[in-house]
């Protein structure tokens, strides 16, 4: 019986973290694959920059594109990582002020998976960055 | 008792591990496909283009293992149509490929080897562009 409790005990404690490490890595794996899909489209994207908003704006479809997979997602839409939101993601477009941009990167900052036994926080990773190929249009509106 | 620690650290061993090297095979997926789109850019043709491809694949700041290591020993091949393979083509006006491969991503192995499985798991990666890309969105 005693054996029985101290083994119990050992083993118990071994699952728990080979549970909470495996569903962290899990999310984690959806996270590279989102971020790398996001990173993706706002490579292939093109960039309006008639004003800062729509700068924004296109920063706006590139962060649902990494939570939802869709740029326009609807009201029902549900993340592709549970409890991801798109502030949660970070845009950020490598260009010298008034040309086309050269590169984008894209980040999760400060996403807690809570693994019941335990919560990790990501806070800069996954990062991707791409180059960017897409069309420059500095005289367009974001539609 | 020592059969089930056994079963118990293989099964550990399996999720650890293994969960590990999923992610890593998807971070260096990743790299290579942004490097290859990095380095098609940059072809036009000329050898300068090249070294400008070659540089550009070295620029990019992309990690992996957890976002923990950057990548070491990636390798920049060219090709006219995407079978014959050079790392110094001779005519740079003929190319229109670009390979990038990150064959050294050498993971170490926590519980696995513990029972008998390898120390260390390397996780290659590789992508191929072209010059002329065919756009998939917008």
């Amino acid at each position: 019986m005693l054996e029985l409790a101290l083994s119990a005990g050992v083993m118990m404690t071994c699952l728990a973290g080979t549970f909470q490490f495996g569903y962290m890595f899990y999310i984690y794996n959806q996270l590279v694959t989102a971020v790398g899909n996001g990173a993706r489209y706002a490579a292939q994207r093109t960039y309006r920059a008639a004003n800062a908003q729509d700068i924004e704006r296109g920063s706006a479809a590139i962060r649902n594109m990494v939570v939802f997979g869709d740029a326009q997602p609807s009201n029902e839409a549900t993340p592709v990582i549970p409890g991801l939101k798109p502030e949660q993601v970070t845009v950020e477009w490598i260009a010298k002020e008034g040309s086309a941009p050269v590169a984008v990167d894209v980040s999760i900052h400060d996403f807690t998976v809570n693994a019941i036994f335990r919560s990790f926080t990501f806070d800069g990773k996954p990062f991707v960055e791409f180059p960017y190929i897409g069309r420059y249009a500095p005289g367009e509106r974001e539609p | 008792m020592s059969a089930c620690m056994f079963l118990l650290l293989a099964v550990i061993g399996l999720a650890f591990d293994l969960g590990r090297v999923y992610i890593a095979r998807n971070e260096a997926q990743v790299f290579v496909d942004a490097a290859s789109m990095a380095a098609a850019q940059q072809i036009d043709g000329t050898a300068a283009g090249l070294d400008r491809a070659r540089a550009a694949v070295k620029r990019l700041p992309d990690r992996w293992n957890l976002g923990a290591n950057s990548f070491e020993g990636v390798q920049v091949e060219f090709a006219p149509d995407s079978e014959h393979w050079s790392a110094q083509p001779q005519e740079a006006e003929n190319v229109h490929f670009v390979r990038v491969m990150a064959p050294d991503n050498h993971l170490d192995i926590v519980f696995l080897r513990a029972v008998g499985g390898p120390e260390t798991f390397t996780v290659p990666a590789q992508a191929v562009a072209t010059t002329n890309p065919v756009r998939l969105t917008e």
